[in-house]
């Protein structure tokens, strides 16, 4: 069960470069045929100074770039096996290209306790990712909640 | 706190003022999912979790059979908003996860402007988005806000 105490923790930062293959990969996998996701030339013919990212490209740092996430959650009392994803949301605040290096740093900001209806309980825990790139600018806050049936 | 927004260099694909309030953006209809494209959408994305790949494993937690990444779902619909303002216009995009999605379902993403207003000195739209399979069921539920330029500037 969620240690309701862990809420405002913040994890260890991590570090993670932006591929150019992996925008291409994700963008393949979702089946979107924009010529801008593919290639750089494309991007560039298209006005763009290299390939952007895609709207759920984030998602490639949470999971390629986080390395820790689950270890993170298991430590305040997260059962990983009983997770369903809730909710994601993106805030883009900064141009980000390939080539690019941000820092992580991921905050535990809400996280309750609620009783269902048979008498099981499930966590609702929400974590944020602040993303820093190279510069120190702040570019992205990612925020993904999840939902955990004991 | 304020946050600055850099300028950002990309090209114009929507104009502030060619936006309506109560506007829908062009439906995306996707092809059906498979099981190829959840495999290769796990090795993209880095999740493997095995709910999403393995048979078997879907059928022992009683999903009823292996179900979508809603992390794919949310990138069909982020394909619907690339597509209406170009990757770099967006600001905020956020869903939430209603169903699962199963094999062989048919996707289809809708969305509407709800608003539009001006702040950091940026012209703004706010919309709704939503994805339904082919029994209307829905999958995804989500808000976004997009930056576009004036005609003028």
């Amino acid at each position: 069960m969620f240690d309701t105490s862990k809420v405002g923790q913040t994890f260890p930062p991590f570090t993670v470069e932006v591929y150019r293959n992996k925008i291409d990969e994700l963008t393949t996998a979702i089946g979107d045929p924009n010529p801008i996701y593919h290639s750089r030339e494309a991007a560039q013919a298209a006005g763009y100074p290299d390939v952007p990212l895609s709207p759920t490209s984030p998602t490639l740092f949470s999971f390629w770039g986080n390395r820790n996430g689950g270890r993170n959650l298991a430590s305040v009392g997260i059962n990983l096996a009983r997770v369903l994803h809730g909710e994601e949301e993106y805030e883009y605040l900064a141009p980000i290209y390939p080539g690019d290096v941000l820092t992580g740093v991921s905050k535990i900001v809400e996280g309750r306790h609620r009783a269902g209806r048979d008498g099981s309980s499930m966590d609702i825990v929400t974590t944020e990712t602040s993303y820093t790139n190279q510069h120190n600018q702040l570019v992205l806050k990612a925020r993904t909640t999840i939902v955990v049936r004991e | 706190m304020t946050t600055e927004i850099t300028a950002i260099q990309a090209p114009i694909k929507r104009y502030f003022e060619d936006v309506e309030v109560g506007e829908e953006l062009p439906k995306l209809v996707k092809a059906p999912v498979t099981h190829l494209q959840l495999v290769r959408y796990a090795g993209a994305s880095g999740d493997f979790n095995p709910l999403h790949t393995d048979p078997k494993v879907g059928e022992m937690v009683g999903t009823g059979g292996i179900i979508a990444h809603g992390m794919l779902i949310m990138g069909f619909v982020g394909q619907l908003l690339s597509d209406y303002v170009g990757p770099t216009a967006l600001r905020k995009f956020g869903v939430r996860f209603k169903g699962m999605t199963h094999l062989d379902d048919v996707i289809t993403c809708t969305g509407v402007v709800t608003d539009k207003y001006e702040a950091n000195g940026e012209a703004r739209i706010v919309g709704k988005v939503q994805a339904t399979d082919q029994n209307g069921d829905v999958k995804v539920t989500g808000t976004f806000e997009a930056a576009l330029p004036h005609k003028s500037a």
